[in-house]
């Protein structure tokens, strides 16, 4: 199978100097400082093939960012190896880079005290863009993260969400590969959130750019992503397409009956009661072991049902299962 | 290897038209340039009214000797501000993770992280070393033939590399320690007392240690010793200053450059 990014047993190590507070503690920690190890990422392997949209989650802490870190080459991996397009990052930064757009959410990669077109125009020659390809690259950004409000104002004076269009404009002007998005619509409304989705699947659909994205909203997961890598504590917890995730993490399904009058015996040897409100009852069953219909069937023999419906489980649900199995530490 | 120096200068040409134009477009700006000029130029003056009146002959150093010298440090130094400023700022970008955009983008982040700010302001500040410069050169019977301003330009860019080296090193320093303690205050106390006064009134082993060791009397000291033949405190080297301060330099500051190097593969970014 061809591949654009592969990772073997990565390990990126962490030494945490502790600080003692007071005058004391400080003079104790500068003389002798108290070093402890810990592993951000502990033994990470995946491949992803050219073209794919893989949503990478996990919890805070996960080890996301410090992946993506080193992919990117910022970070230097403590062991383990890692192939960007064919190429170690630690080996050859400047040769990976140069195919690769990185977008963090939490922080700009612009230049704060420019005006964005003034970096877009220092981003053109930093990767010796053809001018053409720049006017051309820059006019389709323009118009499809509608730039053109704000793309004379200094980038410290954007709103956040402008400032996220901005990023991903400049990840994109030299025509990477691909691109890596470490949580792209943290803290934006409904509106750039959408823009920015539809963004991503049409560079992805018309260039074929392999995206990798970190969220930790679901929405973006389910709406983009064909993959997902679930990582926790530095591990990676699951790797597959988000039908077989989900189903293989939440196997129940929910039916919601509500009757017209109260009865007695809500039992059924098919399904177990979670929850009941009032005339309102809430039956979770293995889809395995029965369908739907059939339930449903069962139950309105002995029940005076007056509404139903099924509540199929979604990723969070199954995210949220993940989470819960991989204890934290 | 020329398109490589092509993609470089044209980089660093962009890059100092926006500093340029951002430094225009501080709204101060007119006011405080037409300000600081007048400013500026008094206060040379006024040092050098501190000098004439406190500089005694020094160590075989007469005052038109010391006053050239103390320009020269001045000069120096003014012209470091306005190329290298940024190097007083590693060990800060170290701590706080200001060096992941320079590491996403294909070039040498040593590069970036000077080129991206000409600090042009700077050059007002250029102003009282010029003055006191040129005052020292004129009482000291400075000959200025063509080949002594060529000389006198290789040395100011060989001092000026080896200061960059120096605080590339220390803001180095804090890739091991992740410490924000910044040594720039240190080290610009040092290099005052070391480039505007003459080595030779320290004792031997300071004199040895900013020769060799930490070699900051190439910056102005034995070159203004050669330039106006006083006394440089017996070291005595084949061929002229105005060669070796820049081969000083330059092996100076390739060695910054490879410690900064490693220090990078140390860098941890920040969480978030
Ligand atoms: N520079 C650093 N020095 C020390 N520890 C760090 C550093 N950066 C991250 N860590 C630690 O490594 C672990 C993984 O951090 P990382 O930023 O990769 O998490 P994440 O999955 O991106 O989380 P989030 O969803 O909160 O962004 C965390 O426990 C964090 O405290
Ligand atoms: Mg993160």
């Amino acid at each position: 199978m061809e591949t654009v990014i592969e990772v073997k047993d990565l390990v990126k190590e962490y030494i945490i100097v502790k600080k003692e507070s007071g005058l004391r503690g400080s003079i104790k920690s500068l003389l002798f400082p108290k070093k402890t190890k810990f592993n951000g990422v502990n033994g990470i392997s995946f491949s992803i093939a050219p073209g794919e949209i893989v949503g990478y989650i996990g919890p805070n802490g996960a080890g996301k960012s410090t992946t993506i870190k080193m992919l990117t080459g910022i970070l230097h991996p403590t062991s383990g190896s890692i192939k960007v397009c064919g190429i170690s990052p630690q080996a050859d930064r400047k040769a990976v880079v140069r195919k690769l757009g990185v977008v963090f959410g939490q922080r700009t990669q612009l230049y704060w005290d420019l005006r964005l077109g003034e970096s877009f125009e220092l981003l053109c020659r930093i990767y010796q863009i053809d001018q053409q390809a720049y006017d051309d690259n820059l006019a389709i950004l323009t118009d499809v993260l509608k730039l053109q409000e704000f793309i004379n104002t200094p980038v410290r004076q954007l709103s956040l969400g402008q400032r996220m269009r901005g990023d991903i404009a400049a990840a994109m002007l030299h025509s990477p590969s691909v691109l890596f998005l470490d949580e792209p619509t943290i803290g934006l409304d409904a509106d750039a959130k959408h823009a920015i989705r539809n963004f991503i699947k049409e560079i992805n659909r018309t260039r074929g750019v392999t995206v990798i994205l970190t969220t930790h909203d679901l929405d973006d997961v389910e709406q983009l992503c064909s993959r997902i890598i679930v990582v926790n504590n530095g591990k990676l917890v699951e790797d597959g397409p988000i039908g077989s995730i989900i189903h293989k993490l939440t196997p129940h399904r929910l039916l919601v009956v509500e009757l017209h009058e109260p009865a007695d015996d809500l039992t059924t040897p098919h399904a177990t009661v979670i929850k009941q409100e009032g005339l309102k009852i809430w039956y979770q069953f293995e889809k395995e072991s029965i369908s739907a219909s059939e339930l449903i069937a069962a139950l309105s023999q002995k029940l005076p049902i007056q509404d139903i419906s099924v509540k199929e489980p979604n990723v969070e649900d199954a995210i949220r299962e993940v989470y819960k199995t991989t204890a934290t530490r | 290897m020329v398109s490589t120096i092509k993609h470089y200068v044209s980089v660093a040409s962009c890059w100092a038209r926006l500093a340029v134009q951002r430094q225009l477009e501080y709204p101060l700006f007119l006011f405080s340039w037409l300000l600081m000029i007048p400013i500026q130029y008094f206060s040379g003056i006024w040092m050098l009214k501190i000098i004439v009146d406190r500089f005694q002959a020094l160590n075989g150093w007469d005052f038109p000797q010391l006053t050239f010298l103390y320009g020269l440090g001045l000069i120096s130094h003014g012209i470091f501000v306005v190329f290298f400023i940024n190097t007083w700022s590693i060990d800060h970008m170290v701590i706080n993770g200001g060096f992941d955009r320079l590491l996403l983008r294909p070039m040498n982040v040593f590069f970036q992280l000077v080129a991206s700010y000409v600090n042009f302001i700077g050059l007002i500040d250029c102003i009282p070393g010029v003055i006191i410069f040129l005052y020292g050169a004129d009482i000291a019977g400075f000959d200025w033939t063509l080949a002594n301003i060529g000389k006198l330009i290789l040395v100011l860019i060989g001092g000026i590399l080896i200061r960059a080296a120096l605080f590339t090193s220390l803001g180095t320093i804090a890739f091991w320690t992740k410490r924000n303690g910044s040594m720039v205050g240190f080290a610009l106390t040092m290099l005052e007392r070391a480039t505007m006064y003459p080595l030779s009134m320290y004792p031997y082993f300071l004199q040895a240690l900013f020769t060799f060791i930490i070699p900051i009397g190439f910056i102005s000291f034995y070159p203004a010793a050669e330039f106006l033949n006083a006394d440089s405190g017996g070291l005595d080297l084949p061929l002229s200053f105005a060669l070796w301060t820049p081969l000083v330099g330059v092996i100076c500051f390739l060695i910054a450059g490879g410690i900064f190097k490693f220090g990078m593969r140390n860098y941890e970014s920040a969480g978030s």
